[in-house]
């Protein structure tokens, strides 16, 4: 399909002889909000670091297969160049301490030393937050410290890092686990208008969330894709025993 | 049993009130040590006494420039030296924590700080003094700057490794490349307590009159030559306490106030500093 | 608003287009028996197939709401609430073709003298403007206009009873009429249920908006005492 974005094809991941990511084939397309479910150590996590190419960072971490972006194996390009096109937030909202919010959000060009104006800097910066749902809350105080902030914003101020650099994809790794109830559902309401302008892979343990943010949801099992289908199918009639079994708690 | 309830009660009385007692114990001896040194040094201190090179026997007067410029030339290109190549370490260390090499040099690490400032003072003077047959103050700042290692080079480790790794994947994740990673984030988010352990490690350097005895040695006057003889106050201390004369004994006191205000400024600097800096995680 | 209430929005907007809907076919079924009009009456008889099609949809809205959002509380009784009028709903446009049905089938068309007697036009009138009021409050979550239902249902109710006697006469008086007079009394028994739906469905709406359950309310409180309401 031409509106693929990234497609997995016989993708492995290992930890030295460990190996966490059986074989996976799955392709997404654009603007969906795909979420990745699955009990712990199923390798989701895994596999979403596979896509950006964070896997490998850990020492001992191999992988074989391809991870196509837009038709191209991601294995094939320049790392650095992959993550800048593909964003990231991670499970506990890290923004840099020693940065104020405004360099937070344009940390992406601060760090890889990419010269802008001021003015090209101010619209990131505004755009970026208002996309991430934050720009009214923080727009007066820009130059106060990142870590000031709630855990939501903060993890808010994390997507507007992310989204600052104009990815194509943005990678989410079990985003709302270290926030209480009503951050949670200000970062879900996010999910839904992301989506108009990115395409979103989020791993979640938590499966009302999957269902609640997404259009397609991946099950994740012991290292394998169990099943991949429409989110409203995964959770009304799953194809695969082992999904039913996951999603109505019945895992032995 | 109540019986034993109450012997017990009042031994764990007993046991705090110890320990409480030694607690307070251990400042006695750096107040007297403060008092004692105060009295008997802060009348040596004024405008005279910080500006001229000690007088000769018999005069009155004299000053301990040539210490406090030598003391101060020694210890920043000690720190010159060992800044860099500590820190840099020091993010090995922090970064590669399971490697052999992390683990071999770790322990070198701990064993060079236990070598006696003696030995450093000995040794340098054979690598250095011997071959180029002066002593200098060079050679006293490398003495100084292998003193120096140790401290940084745990400091930055020890603060580094305080970092979440969540922080450099936040920097990795946005493709900024390793050498900025640590350059632009860890560096910066842990600069306080960095910048702690290189002043501490200052503090303890500028006090050491052995390693400088071989290197270093001392000198009567005024000196920017780093390739000469140098004074430096725990030397200008050493040398001028053991003489014989009232007057330098005089001159000694007051170094020593001067020596131990640095000190102590050095250190409260510190604290305030890593209040001040610490990074909120 | 979050999806959950968008959710619930647009599910609110299909019950309200199917009970528009049943709505335009109790009418037309009115319309075709008074006027004879079998093409009408077979209009509603196909379209019958978009209640049924609406009924499957909303189901199948209410199953995915319920699997991807767990909702609670009031957002929970919203959905019973959705699910059991629905089905009501599309009883109700069940009713409307089997009157249809009866109009295609009657050989000769209903005399309104008849009609007239057995106060069916006014019965089925009754009955519309009841089923509309319900939307109506459902649609505003009105529960006094809710409460209004169950009154009115005695209207209808009271027809009812009467029906047999006053059909039993117009047979009596000309033995030709005996077909379409079973028809009408058919038709009578039908609307009452009509009625019958629509209070389950205020108490449906009563239920969602208060929390209250009415269901079974009258008859356990009248063996307690009689002027209970």
């Amino acid at each position: 399909m031409e509106n693929t974005i990234v497609k997995a094809e016989n993708y492995n991941s290992y930890f030295g002889d460990n190996h966490v990511v059986k074989d996976v084939n799955i392709s997404i397309n654009k603007n969906e909000v795909i979420a990745v479910m699955g009990p712990s150590g199923c390798g989701k996590t895994t596999f979403l670091r596979g896509i950006n190419r964070m896997h490998e960072l850990i020492p001992g971490a191999t992988s074989t297969g391809k991870i196509l972006l837009d038709g191209e194996n991601v294995y094939d390009m320049n790392a650095i160049y992959v993550r800048c096109k593909i964003g990231m937030v991670f499970q506990r909202p890290n923004p840099f301490p020693n940065m104020s919010i405004y360099e937070n959000v344009v940390a992406g060009y601060l760090l890889n030393g990419l010269k802008i104006s001021k003015a090209e800097k101010d619209v990131i910066v505004e755009k970026s937050l208002t996309s991430a749902a934050l720009w009214k809350e923080v727009k007066d105080s820009l130059h106060k410290k990142g870590t000031f902030l709630s855990g939501g914003q903060q993890q808010r101020l994390c997507i507007a890092r992310a989204i600052a650099m104009e990815p194509e994809l943005i990678l989410f790794d079990e985003p709302t686990s270290a926030l209480d109830p009503i951050s949670t559902s200000s970062v879900e309401a996010l999910f839904h208008e992301l989506k108009a302008n990115y395409t979103l892979i989020i791993v979640t343990h938590n499966m009302q969330q999957a269902a609640r943010v997404s259009d397609r949801t991946a099950f994740f099992y012991l290292g394998e894709l169990v099943e991949f289908d429409d989110t409203k199918q995964m959770f009304t009639n799953p194809k695969d025993t082992r999904t039913q079994n996951y999603i109505t708690g019945r895992f032995s | 049993m109540e019986a034993r309830i109450g012997t017990r009660n009042t031994k764990s009385m007993i046991f705090k009130g110890v320990i409480m007692f030694f607690a307070f114990l251990i400042t006695v001896p750096l107040i007297i040590i403060l008092l004692y040194i105060i009295k008997q040094g802060v009348g040596q201190v004024n405008w005279h006494f910080l500006t001229h090179v000690p007088a000769p026997v018999g005069e009155v007067g004299g000053g301990i420039i040539n210490a406090l410029a030598g003391s101060f030339i020694m210890v920043l290109i000690a720190s010159i030296i060992s800044i860099p190549v500590g820190m840099l370490a020091g993010i090995y260390l922090s970064e590669n924590p399971n490697t052999k090499l992390a683990h071999y040099s770790g322990l070198c690490v701990d064993i060079l700080q236990g070598v006696p400032s003696i030995v450093v003072g000995i040794v340098v003077y054979f690598w250095l003094v011997k071959p180029l047959g002066t002593f200098s103050a060079i050679s006293g700042s490398i003495a100084l700057a292998i003193m120096m290692l140790p401290i940084v080079i745990r400091s930055t480790e020890q603060t580094l490794k305080l970092l979440p790794d969540s922080l450099k994947e936040a920097a990795l994740s946005l493709g900024v490349p390793y050498h900025r990673v640590i350059l632009k984030v860890i560096i910066p988010c842990g600069f306080s307590g960095i910048l702690s352990g290189i002043m501490l490690s200052i503090a303890r350097v500028i006090g050491e009159t052995a390693p400088l005895l071989f290197t270093a040695f001392g000198n009567p006057y005024l000196s920017g030559a780093i390739n000469k003889p140098m004074e430096s106050l725990p030397h200008l201390i050493f040398t001028y306490a053991t003489s014989p004369y009232d007057d330098w004994h005089n001159l000694a006191w007051g170094a020593s106030f001067i020596l131990l205000m640095f000190v102590l400024i050095l250190n409260i600097v510190t604290k305030v500093i890593t209040r001040k800096w610490k990074i909120q995680l | 608003m979050t999806p959950l209430e968008n959710e619930i929005a647009a599910l609110k907007k299909e019950l309200v287009n199917m009970w528009i809907l049943v709505q335009s076919q109790l009418n037309k079924a009115k319309e075709a028996m008074v006027q004879f009009d079998k093409d009408l009456a077979r209009e509603v008889l196909v379209k019958e197939k978009r209640v049924n099609s609406f009924e499957l949809k909303i189901d199948m809205d209410c199953e995915n709401i319920f699997a991807l959002h767990c909702p609670v509380a009031v957002d929970l009784r919203f959905l019973l609430a959705a699910l059991k009028i629905n089905t009501n709903l599309e009883r109700i446009g069940d009713i409307a073709a089997g009157i249809a049905l009866y109009v295609v089938e009657s050989a000769v068309n209903f005399d309104m003298d008849a009609l007239e007697k057995t106060s069916l036009i006014r019965m089925y009138d009754e009955a519309v403007n009841i089923l509309m009021d319900t939307r109506t409050a459902f649609e505003k979550e009105d529960t006094v206009l809710a409460r209004s239902i169950f009154k009115r249902d005695d209207v209808l109710d009271d027809i009812n009873d009467n029906a047999p006697g006053i059909v039993a006469e117009i047979i009596k008086a000309d033995l030709n009429i005996l077909p379409e007079a079973l028809y009408m009394l058919s038709i009578i028994r039908k609307l009452e249920r009509v009625g019958d739906q629509s209070k389950n469905i205020a108490e449906e709406i009563i239920f969602y908006v208060e929390a209250k359950i009415l269901k079974h309310y009258e008859s356990s409180q009248k063996n307690k005492s009689e002027d209970e309401e």
